[in-house]
C-alpha cells in the first residue's frame, strides 16, 4: 500500500472520501491556494532599484547586485496574508506616482540622488510602506551570498570558540 | 494447526523499547551492551545520521524565507506555529499538526518529534543534575509523594551516562547543583565575565556559570572511537549536527546499540498499547500501527521499556486497557496522567552593556550562562515553594539590529557591516508543581489516523507559579542592574505548560504502589517487566533542564532489570 492509498484508507475507515487539496497536504504537498498578488516584471525591476537605495553599492555591491527584489517577492507572496500583499504593492505603486509627481519621471528613471529624494519622503508618507521594503532588504541582502560574504565576515565552520578577544580595527561583524 | 515459527521469531525479542529519543537510545544501548535482543520502535520516520541532516549545511541563501513561516504552515499548523521549535528549517522533524491532533481544556503547547532519535535531535542540550535539595523537596514541603530515591542512589548513573554522553561545564562544588563529569567549559564573552563577578559580589550566594551542555569541547578516545568530533561552534545544533558533536540518539546511543549486531529499529511504527497477559501476569508485548500503510502488527518480547516522551508514554499506558487494568496499564494509583509539569519560564529582564566595544569573539557558541537555583535555599524563604535558575548570556549584535528606524542607504549599510552593541539577559527557568488536578486524559470517542484516542490536556500554572514569576522577573533586573548592565528591562511574556518542552509527571515513582505508578527502578508496581524511564516517571521537577536525568534513570533501569531477569523475577 503507498501512502495515497494509505490515507484514502483510513478516510475511508471514518466514512469519509479525504478531499483532493487535504490528501495533497497530509502528502506534504503544496496546499496554500490562498491567491497571491501577481508581480510582474517591471514591479520586480522596480524593487530591485528601491532597494538599492537602501542598501547600495558601496565598497561592496548593494542590493541590487545581491537580487535582492527575489528574496523580497517570495517573502512576500507566501510569507504575508493577501490583504499585507496588498497594501505592500500599492506602496509601491504610490512612490511611483509621487515620483511622477515630484519629478516627472519614474521611479526607476530618476537619477541617483533624486531616488535618494523620493525615498527620504517615502519615510514620512507611507512610513509603513517604507519599514516593510527596509527591513526584507536588510535581511534578504545580508543573508545573501554577496551580502553574508562580501559585506560582512562570513565563517560557516569556525571549528573552535573564543569569547573575549580584541575587535580589530576595521573589522567586519560576523555575518551569522 | 499451524504455526510459521520464523515469523514468531521475527515477532519475538527479548526486550522493547519504545520510542529512540534520550531515553528510548540509552534503554536499547544499555539493553543490547547487556547481550539482548532488542526491537525499538519509533513512531516516526527514519532519520540517518549526517545524511538525513538536509538543512544542517545550508548556507543562508540557500534557505527560501531565512526561516520565516509562510502563510500556508501557519495555517496548517496552528499550535506548532505558536513558538520558535517550529521554523523553515527544522518543518521536517516535527509532527504535522494535521497528525498531532490533541484536545485543550485548558492551552498546551504539544511538540511532538517525527523522526528517528526524537527530540534528542532538536534539544537545547542544556544538562544538569538534580540535587538532593530536589529528591527531598516534596517530602519537606508535604507536596504530593517523596521521591523513592535519593541523590546517591542516582549519582553514579549520571557519572556512567555523562562520560558515554559528553557533558561540557564547569566545577562550582554547590549542594543544588552538583557537578557533572566535565569535558572542559566554553569559555564565557567578556561581558558576561565581569557580570559574574559583579553577581558574585553584590549578591553572596549567587553565582553564574557556562551552562553545561552535551556538546563535545574535547572529545575522549571513547568519543572519536564512537564517530563524534568536537564543536565546530556553527550553532545549529537543532538541525542535526553533522560532526556527531553534540549527544542525540543519532550521535551518541544508536552507533552503540548498533554496535552490539542485536538491535533492530523499526521506524514508522505507532505503538498504540501494551498487551497484557492475565495468566502470566505480565505484558507480553506490544501492537503496533505502521505509521505509512497502518497494518497492525504485535511483537513480543520478556521485557518492555516504554520511552516514547513523558505525554507518549502516558498516552499508550492509558490506552492499554486489560480485565486487570481498566483505568489504564499499571494504574491502580489512580495517578497516571495526573501530575502533569513543565518548566515556566519566558520571563526575565535584559539590557545594554556599555563596555567591551573593543572586544569580539570568534566562533559560534551553542551555549549560554546559567545562574543556579539561590531562592528557597539556606536561609532564603519566600512566599513561594522551590525555585529558579535562570540561562542567557551576553551577545553582540549584527546586522539584526535596528539603527535609526528611517535611516537607509552607504551610510547606513556601512553601521551594520560593523559589530553593534553589547547586551546581556536573564530568563528564568521556574519549577512548577506536581498538582493531582493538572493532567491529561484519552477522548472517550475522537481518534487519530492510527486509532489513538485523543489526548486531553487540562492543566495550567497556578499560584506558586505566579508568585515564583514575580521574583523571576524582578531579580533578573536586580542582577543585571547592579551589575553594570543598563537600559534594565524587565519582562513576562507569559508561559504556558509544554511551551518549555519539559512534559514530566504523568507516571510517577514512589514507594507506595497506591500513590505512584513506578517504583524507585522505574519498574511498573503492577506489571514487573514494564519499566517507564522517560519524563513521565519524575515526582517533582527540579528547575533544571531534565534529559540528563532521564539517561541516568534509563541505565539503571535497565541494570535494575538485568539483575531481577537473572534471578528469574521478570
Amino acid at each position: 500500500m503507498n501512502r495515497r492509498d494509505a490515507l484514502q484508507h483510513v478516510a475511508l475507515l471514518f466514512g469519509s472520501m479525504i478531499s483532493a487539496p487535504a490528501m495533497a497536504g497530509a502528502l506534504g504537498e503544496k496546499t496554500y491556494f490562498g491567491e497571491s498578488v501577481p508581480v510582474n516584471a517591471e514591479q520586480e525591476a522596480f524593487l530591485s532599484e528601491l532597494a538599492d537605495v537602501i542598501i547600495p553599492t558601496t565598497s561592496t555591491p548593494g542590493a541590487k547586485a545581491a537580487g535582492v527584489e527575489k528574496f523580497i517577492v517570495r517573502v512576500m507572496r507566501d510569507c504575508f496574508p493577501k490583504e499585507d500583499q496588498e497594501k505592500f504593492y500599492a506602496g509601491l505603486t504610490q512612490l511611483n506616482t509621487d515620483s511622477r509627481t515630484a519629478f516627472g519621471k519614474s521611479f526607476v528613471e530618476l537619477d541617483a540622488s533624486q531616488k535618494i529624494q523620493a525615498v527620504k519622503s517615502l519615510t514620512t508618507s507611507n512610513k509603513d510602506f517604507f519599514l516593510r521594503v527596509k527591513e526584507l532588504t536588510v535581511t534578504g541582502y545580508f543573508t545573501s551570498e554577496i551580502g553574508a560574504t562580501k559585506a560582512m565576515e562570513y565563517l560557516p565552520i569556525p571549528g573552535r570558540f573564543e569569547g573575549c578577544v580584541p575587535l580589530k580595527p576595521g573589522q567586519k561583524a560576523w555575518a551569522l | 494447526m499451524y504455526l510459521n515459527i520464523d515469523a514468531q521469531k521475527e515477532m519475538t525479542y527479548d526486550a522493547i523499547v519504545v520510542g529512540s529519543g534520550v531515553s528510548g537510545g540509552w534503554a536499547a544501548k544499555e539493553l543490547t551492551e547487556k547481550g539482548l535482543r532488542v526491537l525499538m520502535l519509533e513512531k516516526g520516520r527514519k532519520l540517518e545520521h549526517v545524511t538525513g541532516y538536509e538543512n544542517a549545511m545550508k548556507d543562508p541563501w540557500q534557505t527560501k524565507y531565512n526561516g520565516r513561516l509562510t502563510v500556508e504552515q501557519k495555517t496548517s499548523h496552528p499550535k506548532l506555529s505558536r513558538d520558535y521549535p517550529y521554523n523553515e528549517m527544522s518543518e521536517k522533524y516535527w509532527m504535522n499538526d494535521s497528525d498531532s491532533l490533541y484536545k485543550e481544556v485548558k492551552r498546551f503547547d504539544w511538540y511532538r518529534p517525527n523522526i528517528v532519535g526524537g527530540k534528542s535531535i532538536m534539544w537545547g542540550r542544556q544538562s544538569y543534575r538534580l540535587s538532593d535539595i530536589d529528591f527531598e523537596a516534596n517530602l519537606k514541603d508535604g507536596i504530593a509523594i517523596d521521591w523513592p530515591i535519593r541523590y546517591k542512589d542516582i549519582a553514579p548513573w549520571y557519572s556512567y551516562v555523562e562520560k558515554i554522553a559528553g557533558i561540557s561545564g564547569e566545577k562550582l562544588g554547590l549542594p543544588q547543583l552538583p557537578d557533572s563529569e566535565f569535558l572542559p567549559p566554553m569559555e564565557m564573552y567578556c561581558v558576561e565575565k565581569e557580570v559574574r563577578k559583579r553577581i558574585e559580589k553584590e549578591f553572596p550566594g549567587r553565582t553564574m556559570t557556562i551552562g553545561r551542555v552535551a556538546n563535545l569541547t574535547k572529545p575522549t578516545q571513547f568519543m572519536v572511537d564512537n564517530g563524534r568530533a568536537a564543536c565546530q561552534y556553527r550553532n545549529k545544533c537543532a538541525l542535526g549536527c553533522p560532526f556527531g558533536a553534540y549527544f542525540s540518539t543519532q550521535s551518541c546511543t544508536l552507533p552503540l546499540a548498533a554496535k552490539t549486531g542485536k538491535l533492530t529499529l523499526r521506524p514508522d511504527s505507532v505503538v498504540t498499547n501494551l498487551i497484557y497477559d492475565e495468566n502470566r501476569k505480565k505484558a507480553t508485548g506490544v501492537r503496533v500501527v505502521d505509521a505509512v500503510t497502518l497494518e497492525e502488527r504485535i511483537f513480543n518480547a520478556d521485557i518492555i521499556f516504554v520511552c516514547g516522551s513523558a505525554l507518549g508514554t502516558t498516552a499508550v499506558l492509558l490506552n492499554s486497557i486489560s480485565n486487570r487494568f481498566p483505568n489504564g496499564f499499571g494504574n491502580d494509583s489512580g495517578e497516571l496522567g495526573h501530575n502533569l509539569m513543565d518548566h515556566h519560564f519566558r520571563t526575565g529582564a535584559s539590557g545594554t552593556w556599555e563596555g567591551d566595544a573593543d572586544k569580539y569573539y570568534f566562533g559560534r557558541r551553542a551555549n549560554g550562562i546559567y545562574v543556579p537555583r539561590y531562592r528557597n535555599i539556606g536561609n532564603d524563604k519566600r512566599d513561594y515553594l522551590r525555585g529558579f535558575g535562570y540561562q542567557g548570556g551576553g551577545s553582540r549584535a549584527s546586522w539584526q539590529r535596528n539603527v535609526a528606524e528611517l535611516s537607509f542607504g552607504a551610510d547606513f549599510k556601512e553601521e551594520l557591516t560593523k559589530p553593534g552593541p553589547w547586551s546581556m539577559g536573564l530568563g528564568g527557568f521556574g519549577e512548577t508543581l506536581p498538582y493531582h488536578e493538572n493532567r491529561m486524559y484519552l477522548d472517550p470517542k475522537e481518534k487519530d489516523k492510527w486509532g489513538m484516542p485523543l489526548v486531553v490536556f487540562d492543566a495550567e500554572l497556578k499560584e506558586n507559579e505566579k508568585k515564583m514569576r514575580v521574583d523571576m522577573a524582578n531579580d533578573a533586573a536586580e542582577m543585571l542592574e547592579k551589575a553594570g548592565v543598563k537600559n534594565v528591562k524587565s519582562y513576562d511574556r507569559g508561559s504556558w505548560l509544554g511551551m518549555a518542552i519539559h512534559e514530566m509527571g504523568t507516571a510517577r515513582m514512589g514507594r507506595d504502589p497506591k500513590t505512584s505508578v513506578l517504583n524507585g527502578n522505574n519498574q511498573v508496581h503492577a506489571c514487573k517487566n514494564v519499566f517507564v524511564t522517560d519524563g513521565a516517571c519524575m515526582v517533582s521537577a527540579s528547575c533544571v533542564n531534565p534529559s540528563l536525568t532521564y539517561m541516568a534513570l534509563t541505565a539503571r533501569a535497565v541494570d535494575f532489570a538485568m539483575k531481577e531477569k537473572k534471578k528469574g523475577n521478570l
